[in-house]
């Protein structure tokens, strides 16, 4: 069932001795401060995707050092997000069509420093171009759920799956798939699925870009039945189009007690294209999505591609790629939008983040500046893939919490010759999921 | 002629570096001796990080020293008990007493303690948390009148008269002195490491829990939340998730979990702090192979598990540094509360007990490099 890639014996050299080089000075430094992080080979720089550790405390001298790297030399694509599973199990979904999905063996070496040990692909049954991983219970069973934005074949041109996987053994269960080709005229359809988010029975699922990010650009988002895993409604999320595109929903947050007590269930999307954030009542009672709403609009505020959604135990979260922002609100006052303080300013690209302390017990956030590593079509870069705007800064940030201050800024395209693809904590506040 | 020497000394060199370079550091210096940085070591990424001290790095020679002089009787000033009498690996290195007994035969205060996973969870060690490492720890016992009663200088001597300790602690660490018998005795119980229960297979995806194993498991990661309908056991509060054992900042590892009222409270962790607050707060040990270390508690109270679930859910008695987390937590959607209570289902609390035997790991029990070397 699980195929299995080993890497070559070289690359699990070299990353070995830069583990013992590095790891007796980081004996004594939080490992809270250390990050996961993917790295993106860049065209002509000639450098491999990888998994790595990199070192974000910024008050510590070895800031931006990465303290062990895992090479893929034989993929075309690199992989794509991390994720913790709830019994601390690392995942990462995967753009290269040989590892839609995959499992991170981390472990421990004889100094306490984490160590990557290998990373296992997993049978996705065919789906392709892995995007989020939620874990969920239904009924009281638990589930691993997984968005494919290519679904069955990349070569489709309104593809797109959804799959439900054993949290235990990786096994896929049932694959969710609804062509808008091959559901009936205004039935619901599963298409370019990308962001996650669930409640209950109820999972929402957003419909955002063709996996080529050519063919086409989606403009809904589709509520499952976690019942019978059954696509049920979709619900067009559109209004103008500042680029010419559909609005493109990519990251969807269903805002449900556990996240904010005492909140009406909410449904967040954020529309790529559309630089809006929408808002969608839902009412538990009859189980009904209600008129989705504006609540925030990139047009008017000066802002373009709003991607992720994160909180902390006071806050909400938002990136927007343009300008390189993340803005930041009350927790307790949503699904109203009320700001907590002025914008993070980050890098071209802003996307995911992590929160942690420094050595000296400063509350900080590190935001990844980079989306797909595209770029202004118009710079002629041959690093990047080209796109409408410059949205790869390939930059880590590092922000004081509380006074918003860039405290650091690590580059990696500049230090490593690579992009970075995403980010994650290694260990303590890591287990905290963004779904 | 000097400068060919001095290239071919350099290109000697930079050799010797490449070897041991790409023999992944083979070998590293001890004081004036080599030891082998040790071999055969892995560790769960989600027990965290640990640290083991610049000055004894793990070694395989260390390691096997240390295993020597924890099950030799000659540790002790009779000869008849060795760290193994009380510490018995069947038992996941505990005893099975009430509470333990030594060379004098007379009862000890207080019930033997596991030694699994004991570079993770409190950096205190003991009850009441007096010692602050493993190599302060270890000579405690050997000198305790009531326990092994040796003189370390006897001790000393006694292992410079044998030559396999005399050749063993050469490469581990050089001579024979107190300080490396507790560094070995250390490095030995470093590896003690449980990590293949049933809870860990199920961690790795290896293993499902059964249903009623799993109810427990549930109730034991919850804190109850009557609001949200959330029942919990509360348990995670004290005994992290993964590790099961106190956690590791200062003494967040160390809480009164209602065992006494006022006037019974032993001092606990206030004979090391000084500190009022403090009075009979206790360690708050691993769970790991708990179904193996009858009986519970600090004093040995408790026979069974059943006994140990019955005390959490109504004999918690009140007292001033009651751990709060403990007074709270109440699954009762009823009323007014005079007593703290988890005011758990029997049905629930057996579904904790039957979690509490998935954390037996029966490879650690049998595990051969943690056995008696006499044998
Ligand atoms: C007579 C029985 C006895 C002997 C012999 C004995 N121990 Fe213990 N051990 C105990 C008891 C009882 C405790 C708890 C004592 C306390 O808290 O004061 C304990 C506690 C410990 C702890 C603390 C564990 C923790 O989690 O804090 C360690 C480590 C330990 N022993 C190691 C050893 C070593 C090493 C030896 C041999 C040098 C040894 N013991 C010999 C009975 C014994
Ligand atoms: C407030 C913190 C706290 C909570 C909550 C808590 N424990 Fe404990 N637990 C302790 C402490 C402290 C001890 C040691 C107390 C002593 O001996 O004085 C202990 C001891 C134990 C022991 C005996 C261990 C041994 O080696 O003797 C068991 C078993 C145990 N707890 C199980 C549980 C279970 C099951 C729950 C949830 C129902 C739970 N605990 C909740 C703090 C806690």
């Amino acid at each position: 069932m699980i195929t299995t890639h080993r890497f070559t014996f070289y690359t699990v050299l070299v990353s070995m001795s830069l583990v013992l080089t590095s790891c007796s000075s980081e004996q004594d430094s939080n490992e809270e401060s250390k990050a996961i992080v993917l790295l993106r080979g860049l065209p002509t720089l000639d450098t491999n995707h990888s998994i790595a550790i990199v070192a974000l405390d910024p008050e510590s001298e070895n800031f931006g050092e990465i303290l062990q790297e895992f090479e893929f030399a034989d993929y075309a694509m690199p992989l794509h997000h991390l994720y913790y599973s709830p019994t601390g199990r690392l995942y990462a979904t995967g753009l290269d069509p040989q590892c839609s999905l995959a499992e991170v063996d981390l472990a421990r070496d004889a100094s306490g420093a984490p160590v990557i040990n290998g990373v296992e692909c997993i049978d996705t049954e065919g789906q392709q171009v892995g995007e989020d991983i939620i874990w969920h219970n239904v009924n009281g069973t638990d589930y691993m759920i997984v968005s494919f934005m290519a679904g069955t074949g990349i070569d489709q041109s309104d593809g797109g799956s959804i799959g439900i996987f054993d949290p235990q053994s990786n096994a896929v269960l049932r694959i969710i798939e609804a062509r808008k080709s091959t559901v009936g005229e205004g039935d619901p359809y599963i298409m370019y699925p990308h962001g996650l988010s669930a409640y209950g029975d109820r999972m929402v699922v957003t419909s955002t870009i063709h996996a080529d990010l050519a063919t086409g650009v989606g403009n809904s988002v589709t509520i499952i039945d976690l019942n019978t895993f059954t696509p049920i409604q979709t619900i067009t999320i559109e209004d103008a189009q500042p680029v010419g595109f559909p609005s493109s929903p990519v990251e969807v947050l269903f805002l449900r007690p556990s996240i904010v007590a005492g909140i009406e269930p909410t449904v967040f999307v954020n529309t790529m294209f559309g630089f809006e954030t929408w808002k969608i009542p839902y009412d538990e009672s009859n189980k009904s999505f209600g008129e989705p709403e504006i609540i925030y609009s990139g047009v008017d505020e000066g802002t373009g591609v709003p991607l992720e959604f994160y909180g902390n135990d006071t806050e909400l979260f938002i990136s927007h790629a343009i300008p390189g922002v993340v803005k930041r609100y009350q927790l307790s006052s949503l699904p109203e939008l009320v700001s907590s303080g002025p914008d993070l300013e980050a890098g071209l690209g802003a996307h995911h983040m992590i929160f942690y302390a420094t050595e000296s017990g400063r509350q900080v956030i590190a935001i990844q500046n980079n989306l797909l590593n595209l770029g202004n079509a118009d710079d002629n870069d041959p690093t990047d893939i080209d796109f409408i705007a410059k949205v790869n800064d390939h930059s880590i940030t590092v922000h004081d919490l509380e006074t918003g201050e860039k405290l650091a800024t690590v580059n990696f395209k500049e230090r490593y010759r690579k992009g970075i693809a995403n980010v994650e904590s290694l260990f303590g506040s890591g287990f905290v999921h963004h779904h | 002629m000097l400068n060919r020497l001095v290239k071919k000394t350099l290109s000697i060199s930079a050799i010797v570096i490449a070897i041991i370079v790409l023999g992944g550091f083979a070998y590293i210096e001890i004081g004036s001796n080599r030891a082998t940085p040790i071999t055969d070591f892995s560790a769960p990424f989600v027990f965290g990080q640990f640290r083991v001290p610049e000055d004894n790095p793990l070694t395989d020679e260390a390691v096997e020293l240390g295993r020597r002089l924890f099950y030799d009787v000659r540790l002790s000033g009779n000869n008849e008990v060795s760290c193994a009498t009380c510490h018995r690996q069947q038992l996941a290195f505990t005893d099975g007493r009430q509470t333990a007994i030594g060379v004098s035969g007379k009862a000890l205060a207080l019930n033997s303690m596991s030694l699994a996973n004991l570079m993770w969870g409190p950096r205190h060690f003991f009850w009441n948390g007096r010692v602050t490492s493993l190599e302060e720890q270890a000579l405690v016992p050997i000198q305790h009148a009531d326990e092994m009663d040796q003189s370390l200088a006897e001790l000393v001597d006694e292992l410079k008269a044998d030559s396999q300790y005399k050749s063993l602690f050469s490469v581990a660490y050089g001579r024979i002195t107190n300080e490396n018998i507790a560094k070995a005795l250390a490095s030995f119980q470093r590896t003690l490491i449980s990590s293949d229960s049933k809870y860990d297979k199920y961690l790795r995806g290896e293993a499902t829990l059964t249903e009623q194993e799993n109810l427990g498991r549930k109730l034991f990661v919850a804190h109850p939340d009557v609001k949200a309908s959330l029942r919990g056991g509360n348990c995670i509060d004290c005994h992290s998730q993964f590790l099961t054992s106190g956690f590791n900042t200062l003494y967040d590892g160390f809480s009164n979990n209602g065992l006494d009222s006022e006037e019974d409270l032993l001092p606990g962790l206030e004979e090391v702090t000084q500190i009022r607050a403090h009075r009979g707060l206790f360690k708050v040990p691993t769970l790991r192979n708990i179904a193996l270390t009858a009986p519970y508690m600090h004093d040995g109270r408790f026979a069974t598990l059943e006994q140990v679930l019955d005390h959490y859910n109504e004999g918690i008695k009140m007292s001033s540094t009651l751990s709060p987390l403990i007074a709270e937590a109440d699954n009762s959607t009823k009323g007014v509360v005079t007593q703290a209570s988890l005011n758990l289902t029997e049905h629930e609390k057996t579904a904790i007990i039957a979690f509490l035997h998935t954390l037996t790991d029966r490879q650690f029990i049998a595990e051969e490099k943690f056995s008696n070397p006499f044998d």
